[in-house]
């Protein structure tokens, strides 16, 4: 820039109207919906615990264990178990992993300050982040389902919109989760910690691990009192059809709401 | 002159026990670079935030473009172009994405602003790669990109090298020259008076003084040192001019310090005498020199 530069700076009129507020809100959330989706799939690291870990851990726990063990699982074969289970897995690695690393280093670094400065409305960057936390986990799920269905087939799905509806509230709850950690914690590092800490515990209770008929009654108590057990129930029940798991969706929703009031009246997103 | 753009009265905020602003008052009119002076802890930047909504005020009246910042916030932040201290975007972030995300309905025409700031090659660029100075360029080049109504930059040369930080500055001038109101956080002196219209000193959350940097200076470091090499011992002739308050001798140098007309008598001497000296230098106090005064006077305005 030399120093007789000018820059010509008409200021633009006002939008006008809640209608033109309302629509400049849209925009903004589908800008950052693009903009985090981009930068989600410029994270190889993360991208390979939100993807490959659980398919490759499926297909570990899936084959470890054969027909002869049913009784154990409900009477059901454990490969289409367990694969009716790790989607919850995917969600877990969304919610628990990928986004409060995210959120607590936008934090660190004052990128939701600038959203904030730039006029984003307060609920934007949560808005778009739990967009797409339920994108990557559709994909994530989409992948494992591909990679599993040749090895040990799917189960039938008994209620598919039960199946979906629980998916989609899970994501959104996980997200949610995932957004309070990212607000409470110092920083990324402390997000990664607490977040791996929160996540292998519920992987290996709460879906991903052994079944609860050969857990303890301490491990099952334990299991029923995280988030993730709940949601991996309200998915395989419908699918498998060993109930409507609309006990565990309400619990998931619970648990979704007090995870965002959480984020929204405490902490400054 | 026509009502403020920003007008702030009595101006309150408090972090627990600790009061960092305390009673501010502070007008900013359209087409001016106002700057908020003051050392680290002075409240400059809770000042700002107040007055972009980002913080709730605990006393006294604020008025942005005829908005209060405590209800209508997100519009006004929307009509304001911010530049946050120690604000950041995304490493991998590119320049282009940047400007895709922070572009409203009625920006500007982008191609101009990123040549008008020297980014128009770095398009594809990530935000990790830019150096320090085309970060800032490329924080300014957000604040404008909506067109908005009134442009805060905070510390916005902070860390930068002194050839980035004038590069920088090269791009505000640019700017005031284009008629962008501007409130200018800053801890450099040389900065504020380099592109400031008016500027509003703060210590301790309160404001000490304000006005044209030149008037700060008139009124705070009104001296003035006349410095040319002189051989001969006797130096006492200068002492009785007018507004001559001292003169000292260092090696064959001699100092007379004084008020600003003393700069006139002393110069008319050395003509009288004929032995002008070729070296003959006037050292005039800037900015900093009439805000060191200032702070270390204890004055409140």
């Amino acid at each position: 820039m030399t120093s007789n530069t000018v820059v010509t700076h008409r200021p633009a009129a006002p939008a006008a109207g809640p209608a033109a507020t309302a629509g400049a809100a849209a925009g903004t959330v589908a800008r950052l919906i693009r903009a985090e989706l981009r930068l989600a799939l410029r994270e190889p690291l993360v991208l390979a615990f939100v993807f490959a870990f659980p398919v490759v851990t499926v297909l570990v726990i899936a084959g470890a264990f054969t027909a002869e063990d049913a009784p154990d699982f409900g009477g059901f074969d454990p490969a289409h178990w367990y694969v009716s289970s790790y989607l919850a897995v995917i969600i877990a690695a969304v919610g628990l992993v990928m986004v409060p690393v995210h959120v607590a280093a936008y934090r660190e670094r004052g990128v939701l300050r600038r959203f904030a400065a730039a006029g984003f409305p307060r609920w934007s960057f949560a808005a778009a982040s739990i967009a797409v936390g339920v994108l990557l986990t559709l994909v994530g799920s989409a992948v494992m389902l591909a990679v599993a269905a040749p090895l040990y087939g799917l189960p039938p799905v008994d209620s598919p919109v039960l199946t979906v509806l629980a998916v989609l509230v899970g994501a959104v709850t996980f997200t949610s989760i995932g957004l309070l950690i990212g607000s409470l914690v110092p920083n990324a590092r402390a997000a990664q910690g607490i977040g791996l800490l929160a996540f292998f515990p519920s992987f290996l209770l709460g879906g991903g691990g052994p079944p609860p008929s050969v857990m303890s009654a301490g491990m099952r108590r334990a299991a029923d009192l995280l988030p993730l057990s709940h949601v991996t129930q309200s998915i395989r029940d419908p699918w498998l059809g060993t109930g409507t798991g609309s006990g565990h969706l309400a619990i998931a929703l619970a648990f979704l709401a007090v995870s965002a009031l959480g984020w929204w009246r405490a902490v400054r997103l | 002159m026509t009502d403020p753009i920003v007008q702030v009265r009595g101006l309150r905020k408090r972090y627990g026990d600790r009061t960092v602003v305390d009673g501010v008052d502070l007008d900013v009119h359209e087409g001016e670079i106002v700057g908020l002076l003051g050392a680290n802890g002075a409240g400059k930047t809770t000042t700002v935030e107040c007055l972009q909504g980002l913080r709730r005020a605990d006393g006294g009246s604020i008025r942005v473009l005829g908005l209060d910042p405590a209800v209508d916030g997100t519009r006004l932040r929307s009509l304001i172009g911010s530049q946050q201290q120690d604000s950041a975007l995304p490493d991998r972030m590119r320049v282009a994405e940047a400007i895709e995300l922070f572009r409203g309905p009625r920006s500007a025409a982008v191609d101009g602003l990123l040549t008008a700031f020297g980014l128009a090659g770095h398009r594809r660029t990530p935000f990790s790669a830019l150096s320090g100075g085309q970060r800032q360029r490329l924080f300014l080049v957000l604040a404008l990109l909506n067109r908005p109504h009134l442009v805060v930059l905070d510390e916005l040369t902070q860390g930068l090298d002194p050839a980035a930080r004038r590069d920088v500055w090269d791009a505000i001038r640019a700017l005031r020259d284009g008629g962008a109101t501007t409130l200018l956080v800053t801890h450099y002196m040389e900065e504020a008076e380099a592109l400031c219209d008016r500027v509003v000193v703060m210590r301790n959350g309160r404001v000490v003084d304000s006005g044209a940097p030149s008037e700060l200076v008139d009124r705070n470091a009104p001296w003035a040192t006349v410095r040319f090499s002189w051989s001969d011992d006797d130096v006492r002739g200068w002492t009785g001019l007018p507004g001559v308050a001292d003169v000292r001798r260092i090696g064959d140098t001699v100092e007379v310090n004084g008020d600003r007309t003393m700069v006139a008598y002393v110069a008319a001497d050395l003509v009288q005498r004929g032995r002008v000296p070729t070296d003959l230098a006037v050292l005039m106090p800037d900015l900093e020199a009439a805000l060191i005064s200032l702070l270390t006077s204890g004055g409140t305005r």
